[in-house]
């Protein structure tokens, strides 16, 4: 069996950037109102000093204050969560380890009912929601690493369970406020749990851009010690690679760039575990090329998620979480069948 | 060199190797022999810079591996495990280009230089012609030899290997050997490795160290080794040595039951 092609990889690089450039102008371009690609690309021109805008000052916000920073929102959760998820599963060498897989989902969880239930009237999310979402998130990854990984005998297996532990604790806490909160206050944990970018703003984009741009780059810098890590622990360790160093590097700039986008836009699930998967799929095993890849499938990929979120039952809406679940849930069913990972 | 000074090694309260010193030379190969639980594996790990330990120190050409980052290691000792991960969809070259990690670092490319010494180790152990050839679809023999193609991509002048013709059949077990004795003789490479085959082992071995519930029993040349009662008593079986042409083969001997 021989490895993937420079033609294959190539083409399938080629195509990830026309999806990319398809799924921007899909969410720029659909919506209740109408307004052609063709006027939206030339209103975009005309700010650079090309030619003139066509839209009015409404169309100008509806696209640009309304749809593009949701768009824009998308692309960055897409690409972070895509990046935390094949990250992931090259540091723990588990096909299954997705980027809530060290209790950053249930930290987050925990963070943002406290916010709704004690701090919230039950009948909006309070403005302390995405903070105290991203302060639970890290606190669950930080009890997850000191319980985990300290000693000489830490593996990664002992890591991923003390994130099972440290999930089922924090969920058991979200659980039990829950049980002593109104039903109002249920809903609005629940909504914010599935997951959404209906209330994405461009403050909101400045607030996880610097989180998603370092994050990204430290993940995608360490692709290369990911693959020497696809040997082992002990076998990198001879070839001269610090794993213990990579791995509280890369499992810090997962978990920080998943708990800034977490506070934002809620918990979005399958897109870290499908995403790396299927660039697996088309362009073999190493990290070099499923990590920068994953970025930019994996924005492509919730952009379009998003963009059948509002509009499969527009006028209202579907929570983004249950969007991607149920085209992930199949897809990783096809995965299965066709998978390809793991040592020998 | 290659130096043990009373090195223990522990796990747990149960003591795996007692106070072993031992001088290895420039050159040699050095093989370390003695029943399964003797120590064997844990030795060379400690060897290879990749345990811990709990007593003495081990150091090449003076510089003592527990003061070394593991990158620095990775320049003066390669290593190659009893049971090495061979990572789907790594093609061989990939696969023995990681021996260059330790040169051009993990952020940086392999220089022009590092794929020189890929290129000249693939062709030296006959593997050029699978380059593009995933590891994992290599025959069992094929896949060894990429195994320590890859420990030799690291251009050590020491080799530690465990166990590296287990799973091999007689003809892979010899081309295996053959290549390394030469790399021993070409190179002045130091080889130190754990080997079963005791036949094989006196075959192309200078020097035979026996380890026995964790402590040396005997240290000397193969041939002396093999000749010895305390090699007998610490297999608790009783062999035959016989000589062909020039060489020991050790031949078990059954129990006589009455």
């Amino acid at each position: 069996m021989r490895t993937p092609s420079t033609l294959r990889v190539l083409v399938v690089t080629v195509a990830t950037i026309v999806l990319l450039v398809l799924a921007v102008l899909l969410g720029l371009v659909v919506g209740p109102t109408s307004i052609s690609t063709q006027r939206i690309v030339g209103d975009a021109l005309s700010h650079l000093g090309w030619g003139h805008s066509t839209l009015t000052s409404l169309q100008s916000t509806i696209v640009w204050q309304l749809r593009a920073p949701r768009m824009v929102l998308g692309l960055l959760a897409g690409a972070m969560l895509a990046v935390a998820g094949g990250t992931y599963q090259g540091v723990f060498r588990n096909p299954l380890a997705d980027p809530y897989l060290l209790g950053v989902a249930a930290g987050a969880g925990l963070g943002a009912t406290l916010a709704i239930v004690n701090i919230g009237n039950g009948t909006s999310v309070p403005a302390w929601t995405p903070l105290l979402a991203f302060g639970g998130a890290l606190v669950a990854v930080v009890a997850t690493w000191v319980i985990g990984a300290r000693g000489i005998r830490s593996t990664p297996a002992t890591l991923v369970l003390a994130g099972v532990a440290v999930s089922a604790l924090f969920t058991s806490a979200q659980t039990f406020l829950q049980q002593q909160s109104s039903t109002q206050s249920i809903a609005r944990v629940y909504i914010w749990l599935l997951g959404s970018l209906a209330s994405a703003s461009w403050s909101s984009v400045e607030i996880v851009v610097p989180y998603v741009g370092v994050c990204v780059a430290v993940c995608l810098l360490a692709a290369r010690a990911l693959d020497v890590m696809s040997v082992g622990d002990d076998e990198a360790r001879s070839l001269g690679v610090s794993v213990r160093s990579i791995r509280l590097l890369v499992v810090g700039a997962s978990s920080l760039g998943t708990a800034a986008i977490v506070s934002v836009v809620g918990l979005i699930g399958f897109v870290g575990i499908i995403v790396p998967h299927i660039v697996r799929l088309l362009v073999g095993t190493s990290y070099r090329r499923i990590l920068p890849l994953s970025v930019v499938f994996g924005a492509a990929f919730l952009v379009v998620c998003d963009t059948l979120a509002r509009t499969v039952m527009a006028p209202s809406e579907l929570p983004l979480g249950v969007v991607t679940a149920v085209i992930g849930a199949p897809v990783f069913v096809v995965i299965l069948s066709l998978r390809r990972w793991g040592t020998t | 060199m290659v130096s043990l000074s009373h090195v223990e090694l522990r796990a747990g309260s149960t003591t795996l190797v007692h106070d072993v010193s031992l001088e290895v030379a420039r050159g040699t190969w050095c093989t370390i022999i003695g029943p399964n639980g003797a120590g064997k594996t844990s030795l060379v790990s400690a060897l290879a810079g990749l345990r811990a330990l709990d007593g003495g120190h081990v150091s090449i050409d003076g510089q003592r591996l527990d003061h070394l980052k593991e990158r620095a290691r990775a320049r003066l000792v390669a290593y190659v495990p009893q049971h090495p991960q061979i990572p789907t969809g790594m093609s061989v070259l990939e696969y023995v280009a990681l021996g260059r990690i330790a040169f051009h670092g993990v952020m940086r490319p392999p220089s022009s230089g590092d794929r020189a010494v890929v290129d000249g180790v693939l062709e030296r152990l006959a593997l050029a012609g699978f380059r593009e050839r995933e590891g994992t679809s290599l025959s069992g023999g094929e896949r060894q030899r990429m195994v320590l193609a890859r420990a030799l991509a690291q251009s050590t002048r020491v080799l530690v290997l465990d166990e590296p013709i287990s799973g091999l059949d007689v003809r892979h077990q010899m081309d295996l050997l053959e290549l390394l004795k030469k790399e021993v003789a070409e190179c002045e490479l130091t080889v130190i490795a754990t080997l079963h085959d005791l036949t094989l082992a006196s075959l192309f071995t200078d020097r035979m160290v026996l380890l026995d519930h964790g402590r040396v029993v005997l240290d000397g040349a193969a041939h002396d080794v093999i000749q010895s009662e305390e090699m007998q008593r610490s297999y608790g079986v009783a062999l035959r040595i016989v000589n062909i042409d020039g060489a020991d083969v050790v031949v078990p001997v059954r129990k006589v039951y009455p």
